[in-house]
């Protein structure tokens, strides 16, 4: 049985085409990606899924039913984890999570078993009677997380859920993620982070422009892309680094500086033997080259070749 | 309905939670209700209050006009006059000059003279009142003296004196009028009434701007449940609020409410309804900030123009202020409330009752219809 299956869908605002003629099917136990740069279209499919926005033409069902005409069947086996926090913060832990599970036709005790249960699982359960005001960033984020588990819905849309987080609660929240799906939810995962992506996912859709451009498992995304190699290149300082000097190498398509680290990412056609080219072009301007590595394509190789842009773009 | 009453309490909660705004809400309107009933009181005050009158008075006159004088001075020094007489050496007339007495009289066997005060008016009119109803008496006894001179002396039998007497008061306002406490206490109440219209303008947006309503429309409840609820739940805060005014008012003020307290309550929570509907229909009307911005301006326009701040008469009139005051809910409600607890007229409040109630429905009516056009919320 289809989880989400999603056929021709199209949303315009006056002229502008947000999402055009999408077609895609999940299945049963997935942990789907769905990647797109800012503007691409992914968080106005999200918002049709979750009945925020009216689709232009298409159609969308959820467990084989159409969303426009058993629309309470639908939500009720919807959970939704929105990219901006969607909590009460003048409520409490509990009154946030019991609010949004009343909402979904659960009362009195089996509300109260709910709740405790849902705030357990994103390990919250000694702060039931804090406000999200007095939380951490990380804290808040499960919080958002266990207002969509309550009513136990078959399919969750995590939009962004780890974005602005200390690593110790986006690994919590990664773990939740992956016991969820072994629990027998189907999950829709967007994220900025292409190695959140690559460690979760069991398969991905590249939006851009509205379209689906590419979808499957990592293996099979990567495997479409043979034309390009990926370098990288560890120097002692950016500083000298002449950017604009690399581009105009014969091969080279983009040259990005690595914001953490003195790195060089070069993505460039593998037909063209241009490496000697770039290592001296690099000693020419004065850069002290510390460690040169040729590396098999990854995700972020699929992303840049087929959008021609950086996921945080 | 378990959806609508569920996001009713949960504003409910919400709303008292949020106490800074709550504390504006009701300790603003008792601390200017406090100030301006104590001190404006006497704006509101229709008596004066005399004191203790001093007459001079050089009596030279004898047999039943001096007894009958005495009998007089003796039952207006019950009311507070006091006739003293004239000692040798003083000049009355001057007296009065120096304004030593309210009055100077002069009696004799041919008649009676009084002087006045000019700087004691009225203290001048009340005994000139007084002595004629004493000379008015005198005449009719020395006309029944002429033709039954026994029966003279039950005219100013004192206990007869006392049953019919000299003062007889009579008001022209025969009906109870507004204290400066009572008058705020109604006003400040109608006024935290129509403030529901603040706070309802931010009611569907708060759920945009706090990032909930995507969960909200996820959720399997139907917009007009979020819509049902979320009103219920403002009007009931609301009106929660006026009636703290209102219980303060009364018993920690003392203020007058009249014999109908909860046809006043009914005509208030009339006006909260409205002025919650009044603020939701802006808000769909109105994108963003201008919608709070307009809805501030009104309530503070109507506020001042409606009588919250100082009484206002009446607005019958055809100038651009009598206009705008008539345009107040605060004008409306509180003349109403003002009619109804002081003429006393209990069909004074249906009038407002109706309006409130009609505006209402008439505002909710173009919020549903604009919510059900715009997509989410």
């Amino acid at each position: 049985m289809n989880v989400l299956e999603i056929r021709g869908l199209t949303k315009k605002f006056g002229n502008f085409i947000a999402v055009d003629n999408m077609s895609l099917t999940i299945g049963e136990g997935e942990i789907f990606g769905f990647l797109g740069a800012n503007g691409a279209g992914k968080s106005t499919t999200i918002n049709m899924i979750s009945s925020l926005l009216r689709p232009t033409s298409g159609e969308i069902k959820i467990l084989d039913k159409d969303i426009a005409k058993m629309s309470r069947f639908a939500k009720l086996n919807l959970g939704i984890v929105p990219q901006d926090l969607a909590i009460y913060e003048d409520m409490t832990a509990y009154e946030n999570v019991s609010f949004f599970g009343g909402l979904y036709g659960l009362r009195g005790a089996e509300l109260k078993a709910r709740t405790e249960e849902a705030l357990e699982f994103v390990g919250l359960a000694d702060k039931v009677k804090g406000y999200p005001k007095n939380f951490s960033g990380g804290m808040k984020r499960r919080l958002n997380i266990a207002c969509a588990l309550a009513h136990k819905p078959k399919l969750i849309i995590m939009d962004e859920p780890t974005v602005g987080i200390d690593p110790q609660s986006r690994n919590y929240i990664l773990n939740s993620v992956r016991k969820l799906n072994e629990d027998g939810c189907t999950i829709i995962y967007t994220s900025h982070y292409m190695e959140e992506v690559e460690e979760i996912c069991s398969r991905i859709a590249i939006v851009d422009h509205g379209k689906i451009i590419a979808e499957g498992t990592k293996e099979q995304l990567t495997a479409t892309i043979t034309d390009v190699k990926d370098i990288r290149i560890e120097v002692k300082s950016l500083v000298e680094v002449a950017e604009d000097q690399l581009r105009l190498i014969p091969g080279v398509r983009t040259v990005k500086l690595d914001d953490h680290e003195p790195v060089i990412r070069i993505h460039s056609d593998a037909a063209v033997d241009n490496l000697n080219r770039i290592l001296k072009q690099l000693m020419d301007s004065g850069a002290e080259i510390r460690a040169v590595e040729e590396q098999e394509p990854n995700l972020e190789t699929v992303f840049l070749t087929l959008t021609g842009r950086n996921l945080r773009d | 309905m378990r959806n609508i009453l569920t996001i009713a309490v949960k504003e409910i909660k919400q709303d008292f939670r949020d106490v800074r705004t709550l504390v504006f809400m009701l300790a603003f309107p008792l601390v200017l209700m406090l100030i301006l009933g104590l001190a404006l009181s006497n704006a509101f005050t229709n008596s004066v209050s005399l004191g203790e009158m001093k007459v001079l008075v050089k009596n030279s006159s004898s047999g039943v006009l001096s007894t009958a004088f005495e009998t007089f001075t003796g039952e207006m020094k019950k009311s507070g006059i006091e006739f003293v007489s004239l000692k040798s050496g003083m000049n009355g007339v001057e007296e009065i000059r120096q304004n030593h007495y309210a009055s100077y009289m002069e009696l004799s066997d041919s008649g009676i003279s009084l002087y006045g005060n000019n700087r004691s008016a009225i203290e001048g009119n009340v005994i000139q009142g007084m002595l004629q109803a004493f000379t008015d008496k005198y005449n009719a006894a020395a006309a029944v003296a002429k033709i039954e001179p026994a029966k003279v002396s039950q005219l100013f039998d004192t206990d007869s004196q006392s049953r019919s007497g000299y003062i007889k008061e009579t008001s022209i306002l025969a009906n109870r009028q507004p204290g400066s406490m009572d008058y705020y206490a109604l006003a400040m109440s109608v006024m935290v009434g129509l403030w529901g219209a603040m706070s309802a303008v931010r009611l569907i947006r708060s759920e945009i701007t706090r990032g909930t309503a995507p969960r909200l429309a996820a959720a399997p409840v139907r917009r007009s449940e979020v819509f049902a609820g979320k009103v219920l739940g403002s009007i009931v805060q609301n009106f929660l609020c006026v009636l703290i005014v209102v219980l303060v008012s009364k018993f920690a003020f003392g203020a007058y409410w009249g014999e109908h307290l909860w046809l006043a309550l009914l005509l208030l929570l009339t006006e909260v309804v409205m002025a919650v509907s009044l603020g939701l229909g802006v808000s769909y009307l109105f994108k963003g900030n201008a919608s709070s911005g307009l809805i501030m301006l009104f309530v503070q326009l109507a506020s001042f123009f409606g009588g919250a701040y100082f009484p206002v008469g009446d607005a019958s009139g055809s100038s651009v202020t009598s206009y705008i005051t008539r345009m107040s809910p605060i004008y409306w409600t509180n003349r109403a409330l003002l009619e109804m607890v002081y003429k006393p007229s209990v069909s004074a409040a249906w009038p407002a009752i109706s309006l409130n109630i009609g505006l209402a429905v008439l505002l909710l009516a173009v919020s549903a219809v604009l919510m059900r056009r715009k997509e989410g919320f």
